[in-house]
Order: C-alpha cells, then sequence, then structure tokens
C-alpha cells in the first residue's frame, strides 16, 4: 500500500451476478475501459476489474467482480460475494428466463453475501427495443417489493452504464459515511479516512475457508 | 575445448574444478532456483538441490569429449569418477560434433533436452529408488537429430514420426516419447488420435476401427441431438458457442457452431455427473483445428468456409473432435464435477508448490490479497486456452497427450511454470489490482511454439523434482507458513 494507484478514499467491493450471456463482462468493460468488446468470451469462474470515480470530492475505489453466470459455477463464485457491500444483479430485457431467474439470484445473495448488501437490479441491453419480453415497469414494481434499486442499460450503446455503476457506489458512500457518523469504526469492514476501506476478500483465509468445505 | 586437461587432486580423484556445474545459464538447470530457495533454509528442495548439485548435464559434454582421448593410468581409472565417465564416453561422443549449436541455440536445446530428461527418467525411474539419484540430465545418448537446426529437425521429426505410424503395432510410449516436444503439423492429426487413445496402436484394427468410431458418433448424434434435448444444457452450450472467437470468421459460420454445439452436447448428455461446464468448450476447439488442418492442408484457416470440404470430411472432423475430446477428458472429469473439486484440490497444490519454491513471490501474492483460486482457477479449468495463442495450445497439448500418466498431475505444473515465468513483472506491482490485471491478462500475444517448450521443459523439472516427492508439498504446510 501507498503507491500512487492507491490513493482513494473508499474502496468498494461490488459482484456482478445474473444468468448467462445478458452482458455482465461487457458492462463491465462498458464502465471500466468504455469499450464494448465484441471478443467477449464466456466468463470462466470469477474476472476482476477496478475504476475509481468522484463522489463528494471523495476517490472512490470500484473494485468489480465479474462472476460465471453458469449455475454450475456458483460454488466458486459465491465464494466472492463475501466483503461485496453491492451487487449488480443483471438480467437481460429480451430473455424472460434472465429475469425469472432474478429470484434464485436474490436467494444466493441471501445466503452467500453479507447481510447488509446493496443490491441493484438491472436490465441490460435496452438497445433491443424490438425484442423487449420484460416491460419496464413490471421490472420496476418487483425491484421495489424487493427493496431494490432498478436501472436498465445497454452496454452496447452505452445508455445507463455510468449511472448504474454511479448510483450504486453513491448509494453505498453514503449508507457508508452515515454509518461512521453514527457509529465509530469497530475495525470492521468499513473504516474511515485514514486508511482507505478496504472490503477486498482480504484476508483470503475466509474465502479459503468457504470455498474448501 | 580439446585443450582442456583434466585436474586431478593427490588422491588422483578428478578435482572439485571439474565437477563443478559450469556457471553460465544451462536451460532446465536448477542454478536459480537454488539462489531463490535460500530464504528456506533445511528445506527438503533445498536438500535436494544441493545434493544434485553436481549432476551432468549437456553443457558438460564438451568437458568430457577433452577426456575421451586422454590417456589415463590404470590406479585411476579405478576410481569412481573414472567409471562414471567410461561409462557415459560413448555417448558423449555423439553430442561432440554439435557442442557450439548447444551453446548458440538457446531454445532448441531447451526443448530438446527435456526430451533427453524423459527418457532418462524412463529409464531409470523404474528403479524407485526417488528421484535424488536419477536426476535427469547426465551424459547419455543423444540423438544427432536433437540437436541439429530446427528445419531439419523438423523434418528428421516427420520422418521418424512417419516410420511410426506405418509400423504394424505402434509402441505408443516411443511415440509419446518424441511427441513430447511437439510434433510436426503434417503428423499431428494421427498422432494425437493414437495419443489420446482413440486410433488402436495395432494397425491391423485402425481403419476398422475409425470407421465404427465415426458410425458410433453418428448414431450418438440421432440418439440425443436429434431427439428431444435436455433445455438447460443445449442452452448454455447454444449461448457460449457464438462468442468463442467472434471475431475469428471460420467460428461464425453456423456448420462450425452446429458441429461444437453436437459435441458439446452429447458429451455432456453422457457425462452426466459433470454436465456441459462452460470452458469446456474451448477444449474442443484444439481437436477441431488439428482435425480440420488435416482436411485441409496447407490452407488459411481462419477463413476457411467449411462448405469447401465433403460432407464426410465434416463428419471425419466433428466425429473424431468428439472422441478424442472425450478421452481427453476422461482424466480430468473431476475437473468439472460439481463445485470443481479436481480445480480446487489442484490449485490448493499449486499454492503449496509456490510456497515450497518461490516463497518471496507466494509472500507478495499473500501480502496483497491475492488469493491462488482467483487467477488459477481459469488457468486449470480451461487448460491455459484462454491465455495462450491458440496454435501455442495446439503446441501445448502435443505435450499435455504426451503425458504417460494422462496430463492431470502435469497441468499442476505446467501452471505453476507458468506463474513463475510471471514472477519478475509480478514483483514490480504493488497492489491487489495491479496484480489481478497481469495475472488476468498475461501478455503472451507473440508468444511461439519455442514459448511453449520452454514452459514445458520448466514444468517438466518441477514435476520431477516434485511429483515422486511428494512430502515436499505435505511438509510445506506444516514447516511454513
Amino acid at each position: 500500500m501507498g503507491t500512487r494507484e492507491d490513493e482513494y478514499d473508499y474502496l468498494f467491493k461490488v459482484v456482478l451476478i445474473g444468468d448467462s450471456g445478458v452482458g455482465k463482462s461487457s458492462l463491465l468493460s462498458r464502465f471500466t475501459r468504455n469499450e464494448f468488446n465484441l471478443e467477449s468470451k464466456s466468463t470462466i469462474g470469477v474476472e476482476f476489474a477496478t475504476r475509481s470515480i468522484e463522489v463528494d470530492g471523495k476517490t472512490i475505489k470500484a473494485q468489480i467482480w465479474d462472476t460465471a453466470g453458469q449455475e454450475r459455477y456458483r460454488a466458486i463464485t459465491s465464494a466472492y460475494y463475501r466483503g461485496a457491500v453491492g451487487a449488480l444483479l443483471v438480467y437481460d430485457i429480451a430473455k424472460h428466463l434472465s429475469y425469472e431467474n432474478v429470484e434464485r439470484w436474490l436467494r444466493e445473495l441471501r445466503d452467500h453475501a453479507d447481510q447488509n448488501i446493496l443490491i441493484m437490479l438491472v436490465g441490460n441491453k435496452s438497445d433491443l427495443r424490438h425484442l423487449r419480453s420484460i416491460p419496464t415497469e413490471e421490472a420496476k414494481a418487483f425491484a421495489e417489493r424487493n427493496g431494490l434499486s432498478f436501472i436498465e442499460t445497454s452496454a452496447l450503446d452505452s445508455t445507463n452504464v455510468e449511472p448504474a455503476f454511479q448510483n450504486i457506489l453513491t448509494e453505498i458512500y453514503r449508507i457508508v459515511s452515515q454509518k461512521q457518523m453514527r457509529d465509530p469504526p469497530e475495525g470492521d469492514v468499513i473504516r474511515p479516512d485514514a486508511e482507505p476501506t478496504d472490503v477486498r476478500p482480504s484476508h483470503t483465509d475466509n474465502v479459503r475457508k468457504q470455498c474448501c468445505q | 575445448m580439446d585443450s582442456y586437461q583434466p585436474e586431478y587432486d593427490k588422491n588422483g580423484v578428478l578435482s572439485d574444478t571439474f565437477w563443478k556445474t559450469p556457471q553460465r545459464a544451462i536451460p532446465g538447470r536448477p542454478l536459480q532456483t537454488v539462489k531463490r530457495t535460500e530464504v528456506m533454509s533445511g528445506s527438503s528442495y533445498q536438500q535436494f538441490q544441493a545434493s544434485v548439485n553436481d549432476a551432468w548435464d549437456l553443457g558438460d559434454d564438451d568437458i568430457i569429449s577433452g577426456i575421451a582421448e586422454t590417456k589415463i593410468s590404470k590406479a585411476i581409472s579405478q576410481t569412481a569418477a573414472l567409471n562414471v565417465i567410461n561409462s557415459h564416453r560413448n555417448s558423449s561422443r555423439n553430442v561432440n560434433k554439435n557442442d557450439v549449436k548447444v551453446e548458440s541455440e538457446i531454445v532448441k536445446p531447451k526443448a530438446e533436452a527435456v526430451e533427453v530428461k524423459k527418457n532418462e527418467v524412463r529409464k531409470l525411474g523404474a528403479g524407485g529408488s526417488g528421484p535424488m539419484r536419477h536426476y535427469p540430465g547426465r551424459p547419455r545418448p543423444v540423438r544427432l537429430s536433437a540437436l541439429t537446426s530446427r528445419e531439419e529437425s523438423s523434418e528428421s521429426k516427420l520422418e521418424r514420426f512417419q516410420q511410426m505410424h506405418d509400423s504394424a503395432v505402434i509402441d505408443l510410449d516411443d511415440l509419446k516419447q518424441i511427441s513430447w516436444s511437439g510434433i510436426p503439423v503434417k503428423a499431428r492429426a494421427i498422432t494425437w488420435r493414437l495419443l489420446a487413445g482413440y486410433l488402436p496402436p495395432n494397425a491391423e484394427r485402425r481403419a476398422e476401427t475409425l470407421e465404427r468410431k465415426r458410425a458410433d458418433y453418428k448414431h450418438l448424434v440421432r440418439q440425443y441431438y436429434d431427439a428431444e434435448r435436455d433445455d438447460d444444457t443445449y442452452r448454455q452450450i447454444h449461448i457460449d458457442i457464438p462468442r468463442m472467437s467472434p471475431l475469428v470468421a471460420l467460428f461464425q459460420q453456423i456448420t462450425v457452431q452446429v458441429m461444437f454445439e453436437r459435441i458439446l452436447y452429447i458429451w455432456a448428455i453422457r457425462h452426466p455427473a459433470s454436465g456441459y461446464v462452460q470452458g469446456i468448450n474451448d477444449l474442443v476447439t484444439p481437436f477441431f483445428m488439428v482435425f480440420l488442418q488435416e482436411a485441409a492442408p496447407g490452407q488459411e484457416l481462419d477463413n476457411f468456409p467449411l462448405d469447401k470440404l465433403t460432407e464426410e470430411q465434416r463428419d471425419i472432423i466433428e466425429a473424431d473432435s468428439f472422441w478424442c475430446l472425450s478421452k481427453f477428458l476422461d482424466s480430468i472429469q473431476d475437473n468439472y464435477i460439481f463445485a470443481q473439486l479436481g480445480i480446487q484440490y489442484k490449485v490448493n497444490q499449486l499454492k503449496e508448490l509456490i510456497r515450497r519454491i518461490d516463497l518471496p513471490l507466494h509472500e507478495h501474492l499473500q501480502t496483497h490479497g491475492v488469493d491462488y483460486l482467483q487467477f488459477s482457477f481459469r488457468w486449470m479449468n480451461n487448460l491455459l486456452t484462454r491465455e495462450i495463442p491458440l496454435p501455442c495450445t495446439i503446441r501445448l497439448w502435443d505435450t499435455y497427450l504426451a503425458e504417460s500418466d494422462g496430463f492431470a498431475t502435469f497441468q499442476l505444473y505446467v501452471c505453476a511454470a507458468f506463474l513463475l515465468h510471471w514472477r519478475e513483472r509480478l514483483m514490480l506491482e504493488r497492489d491487489f489490482q495491479g496484480l489481478m490485471i497481469l495475472l488476468q491478462n498475461v501478455p503472451t500475444q507473440n508468444w511461439t511454439d519455442s514459448n511453449i517448450s520452454v514452459l514445458v521443459a520448466e514444468a517438466y523439472r518441477l514435476k520431477f523434482a516434485f511429483a515422486d516427492a511428494p512430502n515436499h508439498l505435505h511438509n510445506a504446510g506444516k514447516s511454513d507458513r
């Protein structure tokens, strides 16, 4: 620690989850590199990228874990939910099944992620207007019922990708800074400015314990 | 080198200077590692290294050649040292002429040296007295072809393959031995079929077997693929195939995608313990390419329209890819069962291994919170196909297929060698993100076959040092952090 790249006030770990092929990796590369990569192969296990944004003059570094969508991989990927303070739960607005599976993904988060994780429901591929099978209102209502925030995005034409990540990171930041004002830090996941908040799946022991069970 | 005079000490034994290993870097020699492992005081690996420090290697042969022409008194000839020399005199003569090439061409001998090592192990390993005494690299007969220039080598190598293919009953051990260091393009398809255990070594049975297996495959297609399909399995495969190589025209052809779909779907249905796991699709590609290359020799394959081939040719590519994939996956099926236990186990082994042989690197990764699972899962799941260019993958699979005990074990050492290859760059990274980004995107774009030869040579060295001495790994957990 202490190098220039490390100059940030907060480090938030966020996971991208959802069915295979809904565009999780594309959202990630759009947000972190502003690229839409045609050569986007299926994600194997988990992949990682990072980007920093500014909120209220604070630098927030987002450490984003992109997970494989195939059900088979959940035993591996769920190990990475630990320590995540935010989750983007992605479905494809043109694939009804990926929307139906949102409930299963929520259960997955409930079982493996930290209790207070912030979840944003993301309907991706909004550019496929003629193929849409999930009305915006329906997803919005579902999100409200389940206490999730909601947005529709297109990684292809970059609609709303920036706001999606900005919103969830800002929301996390608000909660964290409020919490800090309320309670003094306890050396838990979230710590004040002196040291950057580090919520990586750190302390690899945790991860190892989980995956070796 | 001819002027070299061996030095003897008072007792008539060859003195230290003779036995000392040359200080220049020799491919496959553990010299650097000795330095690196110094931090681990008293480790058994270090002791092992020390105990074999005086081992011979190819570079020592120029010294031996001087001795071969030196008159030696009877008394001295009775010393143990001379016995060694005598026993190796013949072998060293062969190497003589090519000494210069050994030194000047760095990459090639590395690859070939491994072939030499393999021979050595095969012969001596049966003794079962552990790796200490049989460290590879001691002088032994070296084929001239092993040291000639690349083109000559590949020509004569091709001849050797062809001779072998033509024999009535192929000795698979021999075939593995020459395949390990790379198979010439023209011999590859047949050799892969043989090594995969798909094509029988007995020439009489080959044509009949191929005919039967290819017919069997057609039957499987009718039975499983043309019938009612399992939705979940098919859907996942159907999502993954089009995005395998979206920028390569070859793979954008529907004909090709359907071939892949059938191969994977049928494999998955017939292997319910694992089913289809993302990444297995990448493992079809090398087989497909090699059999396509056989059907369309000398063609540019990236844009090759598959409709140019006859239906029969396409069926052969598909059926043979299927059967070879099936055989290939047999040895690593636990990589793909629930929770992918095989991979988790190997990832832990990788961690132990790196901790053992490169503690600074291991600690560097640990300090910055990098977990081995985070980067090596994909390496293991996809057998490095995502990390290196396709031609390199194919070359790497020459070695995988030629690994005598299946490559399940060897895979671990290849991953270890791969990680160690980037160690200098990794040590320069100062934080978690830097390390992870590098580990996920290692710059192999310009890799060629020779990089793979170096990689497998290093993997072989590690395997030799550790695979037969599991205690090296077990002890690691107890004595270190």
